[in-house]
């Protein structure tokens, strides 16, 4: 510590004024280091308790054996509240899950939804940025209404297209009688594959405006200059597309994959709202088994086991993707 | 002159601020009740709160009440008991009630004032419903039965040359085909097959029993396999599912109330369901076109047998204030000081029943359900009404769900109707 430092910023009293005593304060000398863990403590803190902690005692509850209303036996208190410990069974819900016919078939269901639909919501949603990266009139608008699908609850996404969709009241079904065009109304949902194609676009119409918007993102940040290049090279728009906007796209190729993946592994409002799982278990997917496990048949250990295969899952395609898409990527300096 | 200092402003502003607080404090009315958590599933919330109001002013009571979405409602519950929470008074539908009890969270009621006689007003059946699974404690009071019905589209029935409803269930398969040939109707019958708890299994058990069939034993085993009744009933189905006679999207429909709703639209002629639908269907003219009272009831097809259920109120077994929450939960459930003002309610308001033949001697009733019913028929309905025990066995709430899927393969001809029954029963075995 240097003179500067050690010297006092207080006023000195003026000659002849009484000098109180001074009282010594208890002083704590903290090493830059340790200061700065102070000051992120209460967030690394906060973080631990609504993010790590939930996190953690779900992964544990994966090994155990729940059963909700028993208030007896170990347990910690947090803040006043219980928090059992359930006897651990090592990975046997595990096993049981594997062992049901119904997880694999679900399984089955939830990776042609997925598909399915991180392909429709890229390439819409890369369709609708190229359209929008043009100079039209009435851009802004478009630009803003765009959002709209995207910022509906998805509860209101699922009563708006049964609104849309139904056998019997829905507008498709009057605009296409209307238009002579069928003769019979067409029931959607009554075909299980119908049903989670059904499913696959209502939740495409949803989320494909966030891709669109993030690849807009990007293409506004690729330089004139490299489709000026390619255009004195001659290249088509296709060629410019091809060459220069998807090469300088790819961290948001990326992105907009693994949003895309996790979000369609975990879709259930949707189901929740159109179809409960049915007809049959014909939309019943990964997601839906997992809720019901949990939440209908009260059996906590099973379903968040279920629910951690998709963690799983949704973690190896990310490393998939990374793999294929960023592994030799070199950003530009 | 006076002058009040800071001290003596504040002395006299305390001392008046204190008297006010307390003169208020008496001229309110004394609470004699303990404040009392009561917590129930989204179901009309605002008449819930009306009469807890009521309650409030009428007994000095201090109940505290909740709603909680019906989906979430029960794991709700459990979470908040296991993190110590006492909700004092609490809504329990009957596929849980064994469960919450078995497992210590609400407690019998037997030995708490008012029971016996409560008892001995109840319909035997109801009771049965409402005890524990060896049929020795009474577990809470009822908050409404119901049970499946058939209702029918008159003026369509008219309108085709069909002079009476249906009395057999081929004769609705006929009526329906005629309906469908002569272009009255495209899908003239609306069974609740939807996919949630209430529709298709209960339909299932409601056409089983009306074919003469047990759904399980008496040590509640699926034995579906062995009843032709069953077999009579799931042929039905197929038949009715292949010939285009019923709505194909019945099947993805997510409740009961969605699905009575389509009955509204006045394209159907007969639609079964729980019996309080047909509220707003032959009651409710600014809904449905066929208010007032076009859609009627008549007698549940073959044996006239149907599935009946009683949901209730219960008590939590900790609550520290006994006295009270038994006092809420006669109001709610029984006739607190004579008076049946919450099941009255329910009958006015909802056409939900209850397990008191008394209620429906009263004028007020009668002259209510008169507007989309006719009672009498109801009440022989309910004589014919057929409770299960099964519900009361702890794997009984997943084996209802998954059975769904099973009994809905069998309609679609997914599986053939033998090979399902049989796909019924190795479930019950698997979960049992």
């Amino acid at each position: 510590m240097n003179a500067d430092q050690n010297r006092s910023t207080l006023p000195r009293p003026l000659p002849g004024q009484a000098v109180a005593p001074r009282l010594p304060l208890p002083s704590i000398r903290l090493s830059e280091r340790w200061f700065a863990i102070l000051l992120v403590l209460p967030a690394i803190l906060g973080i631990f308790l609504v993010v790590l902690f939930p996190l953690l005692y779900s992964l544990w509850l994966s090994f155990t054996d729940v059963n909700l209303l028993r208030t007896t036996g170990p347990a910690i208190e947090l803040f006043g509240v219980r928090v059992p410990l359930f006897r651990w069974i090592g990975i046997q819900n595990y096993v049981r899950i594997l062992d049901d016919p119904l997880y694999w078939s679900s399984l089955w269901r939830t990776l042609y939804f997925v598909g399915a639909f991180v392909l429709e919501a890229t390439v819409i949603g890369m369709g609708m940025a190229l359209v929008l990266h043009e100079r039209f009139n009435g851009r802004p608008l478009m630009r803003s209404l765009l959002l709209i699908p995207w910022s509906l609850s998805r509860v209101v996404v699922g009563l708006l297209w049964v609104g849309l969709l139904d056998f019997e009241f829905g507008a498709l079904n009057a605009l296409l009688a209307k238009l002579g065009l069928i003769h019979g109304y067409i029931a959607f949902f009554k075909d299980g594959f119908s049903a989670l194609n059904v499913l696959v676009s209502v939740y495409m119409w949803n989320q494909a405006p966030f891709a669109a918007l993030l690849f807009l993102a990007g293409m506004q940040s690729v330089p004139e200059d490299l489709y000026s290049a390619a255009e004195v090279d001659g290249a088509d728009y296709w060629q410019r597309f091809r060459h220069v906007t998807l090469p300088a796209l790819r961290p948001i190729v990326f992105l907009v994959l693994v949003l895309a993946t996790v979000n369609g592994f975990l879709m259930l409002d949707l189901i929740y709202v159109l179809t409960m799982g049915g007809p049959g278990h014909d939309t019943t997917t990964v997601s839906w088994l997992g809720f019901q496990t949990t939440f209908t048949f009260f059996k906590f250990g099973p379903g968040t086991a279920i629910l951690y295969t998709l963690t799983a899952l949704c973690l190896l395609l990310t490393f998939v993707y990374h793999r294929l898409l960023l592994a030799r990527f070199e950003p530009e300096a | 002159m006076t002058t009040i200092s800071r001290r003596t402003f504040l002395k006299t502003s305390g001392a008046l601020g204190a008297a006010a607080v307390l003169g208020e404090g008496l001229r309110a009315p004394a609470f004699a009740d303990k404040p009392i958590s009561f917590s129930g599933w989204v179901f009309k919330p605002d008449t819930v709160k009306d009469y807890v109001n009521f309650y409030n002013q009428k007994y000095q009571g201090q109940v505290k009440y909740e709603a909680i979405p019906w989906a979430q409602y029960h794991p709700t519950m459990e979470t908040r008991a296991l993190a110590g929470e006492v909700v004092d008074v609490m809504y329990c539908n009957h596929n849980n009630r064994e469960r919450w009890f078995e497992n210590g969270l609400i407690r019998a009621v037997d030995d708490l004032p008012g029971t016996d006689e409560l008892k001995k007003k109840m319909t035997p059946a109801n009771l049965d419903s409402l005890k524990s699974k060896d049929g020795t404690k009474l577990l809470g009071l009822p908050y409404f039965t119901s049970l499946f019905i058939l209702i029918y589209n008159e003026p369509m029935l008219q309108q085709a040359g069909i002079k009476a409803p249906a009395k057999s269930w081929d004769e609705l398969v006929e009526h329906s085909m005629k309906l469908k040939k002569d272009k009255i109707s495209d899908t003239p019958y609306l069974p609740n097959w939807n996919n949630s708890p209430s529709g298709t299994m209960p339909q299932f058990m409601s056409d089983c029993f009306s074919e003469g069939a047990q759904v399980f034993d008496a040590k509640n085993r699926v034995i579906v396999d062995q009843e032709p009744g069953a077999a009579k009933a799931m042929e039905r189905w197929q038949k009715v599912y292949k010939a285009e006679l019923v709505n194909p999207e019945v099947l993805t429909k997510t409740s009961s109330t969605d699905t009575h709703r389509l009955f509204w639209t006045g394209r159907y002629a007969y639609h079964t369901n729980h019996s309080y639908y047909l509220k707003t269907i032959a009651g409710e003219p600014e809904n449905s076109k066929l208010a007032p009272k076009k859609a009627k009831m008549a007698m549940y097809p073959g044996n006239g047998s149907s599935y009946m259920w009683t949901d209730s109120y219960v008590v939590n077994a900790k609550t520290k204030v006994l006295e009270d929450a038994w006092k809420l939960t006669r109001f709610l459930g029984g006739n607190l000081h004579g008076d049946w003002y919450v099941q009255r309610q329910w009958c006015l308001i909802s056409g939900l029943d209850n397990p008191y033949p008394e209620m429906y001697d009263h004028a007020e009733i009668i002259q209510s359900y008169d507007r989309w019913i006719d009672l009498k028929l109801l009440r022989e309905q309910y004589k014919k009404g057929k409770v299960i025990a099964a519900y009361k066995e702890p794997w009984y709430g997943e084996y209802d769900t998954k059975a769904v899927a099973t009994v809905q393969n069998i309609i679609r001809g997914v599986t053939t109707v033998p090979k399902g029954l049989k796909e019924l029963v190795a479930l019950q075995k698997s979960l049992a």
